[in-house]
């Protein structure tokens, strides 16, 4: 029996024999179908961290540039109150996520979508008397560092989410490799040597009870054969009854044992 | 003549002044901080010229914190002209402040209007711009106290008065009623510059006509080719335009009517240097101007605005060839500005490593 991998708690029923081979042939079944999910699962979380490594790339350029348009709004406009300014004029999100859901295998991914809001910007005013270039300019800038982002969130996300569930499926394709599997195995093997040895113990009690029935039917016979000899004994002394021989061997018999009893008592 | 009797009042001031210029970071102090690796470097180059100012800061500063000490220092060496100044050199270095304190009553009203604390709002503000019942703003808690009863005590109320009702506080956004502010507050200024007894006449009166028009000009301008795609009319982009300058009436009039670059290009044909400024960010140019500005090289990559900065400073640099003048407090101030900035600018690159477009400051000296 393998390390434990133990077996079910059956009895080793012809039954339950087939509900095991059934079981077996499930859980084989099921190993094959979770082992391809997790391979699928596995490319999809490849090709992912192969994009959050491109997207973080991005973003690390992408940042830098934003920070750098920020550092040419505070050169053209002369003072820091623009950035005051500027987040005190707004006042609805004009750049706005939606989400979404991708099925891959079985599981869930969001998925985040950036989109823009109509109508035309909050603080498009700013900087009218000097650097409103510089601030448009830093607002597509930033807008666009803010798509990096989002997508790259979307990404992480995917990643975190197939991470866990990769561990799922893979905990469970090992825990039906290595346990479910065996045990049914094992269970099986029992069963059938229960099974085994109660033929065996029925076979040779068959054999026991072949003897018995032989032996009693040998001891009829002898009897019979005896009453037989018997009767043509007392068909002969009927026969002979007028000769002495037969008198007194039937007479001894029955007296003699009759006499030896009294004389033990 | 005017000199005969300049120095009983200004010389002081003007002597100082022309000694704080002296003090301006020059091209080889700028080539020297372009070298710097750190920010640390970039503070001991300033050394010399920053001294005290720079010594409280930690190893490292952000900066925004550097330009802030850097900033220290002019307000306080204006703070130091302006209790010097006597008579109109005074009244005149108050006319300088005005701009701050519009910018600062900016802040203020955006904050009310968002009805956020206006205390710690009163960090934020340009210290220049500080006038003494500026904390004053932070008691109104709307938008009608905060007009009524407040800005009519600041020195500001004349540049309300007449063209912004306490509703145009509340509806218009506030770049209109900055700009609105500074239009007027220019116009004051000139007004100043010209009919002022102790400036009038004098080359203070020349200096700062052409600095004042050119201020003008480049505000119209610039509220021209901003307010493109925005919902700006043109009737409301006209009344933002001061009434002088070298552009105004005819330059004005065609830029309100212009619709892109091209119609901004044709508004400012008649004046040269703004014709040159626009062909060289070849904005709106025709394609063979637009290939020989390109030829030149040199002034690549650089915007109108930066361009705008140059001439600024070239004219502030000029300013002090001039002598017995009130302007060359106001160019100081400018230069001053130009340099924190490019002080900022330069820290700027250093920090985020982005040493290709160092070399963007302006230095004039």
């Amino acid at each position: 029996m393998s390390s434990g991998a133990g077996r079910e708690p059956v009895f080793p029923t012809r039954q339950s024999l087939g509900a095991m081979k059934s079981k077996l042939k499930g859980a084989q079944t099921g190993h094959d179908l979770l082992k391809r999910k997790s391979e699928a699962l596995t490319k999809r979380f490849r090709e992912i961290t192969k994009r959050i490594d491109e997207a973080k790339r991005k973003m690390g350029r992408v940042m830098q540039i934003a920070a750098f348009s920020l550092a040419e709004v505070t050169y053209a406009t002369g003072n820091d109150g623009i950035k005051y300014q500027i987040t005190e004029s707004v006042r609805q999100a004009k750049f706005r996520v939606r989400t979404r859901q991708e099925n891959v295998s079985g599981v869930f991914l969001p998925q985040f979508e950036s989109f823009q809001m109509e109508g035309s910007s909050e603080f498009g005013m700013t900087g009218l008397g000097k650097g409103g270039q510089q601030v448009a300019r830093s607002r597509e800038t930033y807008t666009r560092a803010v798509e990096t982002l989002v997508e790259l969130a979307s990404l992480q996300t995917a990643f975190v989410i197939l991470d866990e569930v990769i561990k799922v499926v893979n905990r469970r394709v090992n825990a039906i490799e290595h346990v479910i599997i065996p045990r049914t195995e094992n269970t099986i093997k029992y069963i059938n040597s229960e099974l085994d040895e109660l033929d065996r113990e029925e076979f040779f009690r068959l054999k026991k009870v072949k003897n018995v029935k032989e032996r009693a039917a040998a001891a009829e016979e002898a009897e019979r054969q005896q009453r037989k000899r018997r009767e043509s004994d007392k068909e002969n002394q009927t026969d002979g009854a007028d000769s002495g021989q037969g008198n007194e061997s039937g007479g001894k018999n029955v007296l003699g044992d009759e006499g030896d009893e009294d004389l033990i008592f | 003549m005017e000199g005969m009797f300049y120095n009983v009042t200004g010389g002081y001031v003007e002597g100082i002044v022309r000694g704080y210029r002296n003090q301006l970071l020059t091209g080889q102090n700028y080539g020297n901080l372009t070298q710097c690796e750190t920010i640390d470097d970039v503070k001991l180059q300033l050394g010399p010229s920053y001294g005290d100012y720079l010594a409280s800061l930690p190893p490292n500063p952000s900066t925004s914190a550097l330009a802030d000490k850097t900033m220290d220092k002019l307000v306080a060496e204006f703070r130091y002209l302006q209790a010097n100044a006597t008579g109109s050199l005074a009244k005149f270095m108050e006319y300088l402040t005005y701009a701050y304190m519009i910018d600062n009553v900016a802040l203020l009203i955006t904050g009310t209007l968002h009805e956020r604390d206006t205390r710690e709002l009163l960090e934020r503000c340009h210290p220049l711009g500080w006038f003494e019942t500026m904390p004053v703003l932070c008691v109104a808690t709307n938008i009608e106290e905060l007009y009524n009863s407040v800005l009519i005590e600041t020195p500001l109320a004349p540049y309300f008065k007449g063209s912004l009702s306490h509703q145009d506080l509340d509806e218009l956004n506030i770049e209109i009623i900055r700009n609105t502010l500074y239009k007027n507050y220019l116009e004051d200024f000139y007004k100043f510059v010209n009919e002022e007894p102790g400036i009038a006449g004098t080359p203070t009166q020349e200096v700062m006509n052409e600095v004042l028009e050119f201020e003008a000009d480049r505000r119209s301008i610039n509220i021209t080719l901003n307010s493109f795609g925005t919902e700006l009319s043109k009737q409301d982009r006209k009344k933002l335009y001061p009434n002088f300058g070298r552009l105004h009436p005819e330059g004005t009039l065609m830029l309100s009517r212009a619709d892109d670059a091209e119609g901004v290009r044709i508004a400012v044909d008649g004046v040269h240097d703004y014709r040159t400024m626009m062909d060289q960010t070849g904005m709106g140019g025709g394609s063979g101007l637009g290939n020989q500005s390109g030829g030149i090289g040199g002034d690549e990559g650089k915007s109108l605005e930066d361009l705008f900065y140059q001439k600024e400073m070239e004219i502030s640099k000029i300013a002090f060839t001039y002598q017995f003048t009130h302007a060359v407090a106001y160019a100081w101030v400018k230069l001053k500005e130009q340099e924190i900035r490019n002080i900022t600018w330069i820290s700027e690159c250093i920090a985020q490593s982005q040493k290709d477009r160092i070399g963007n400051y302006i230095s004039v000296f």
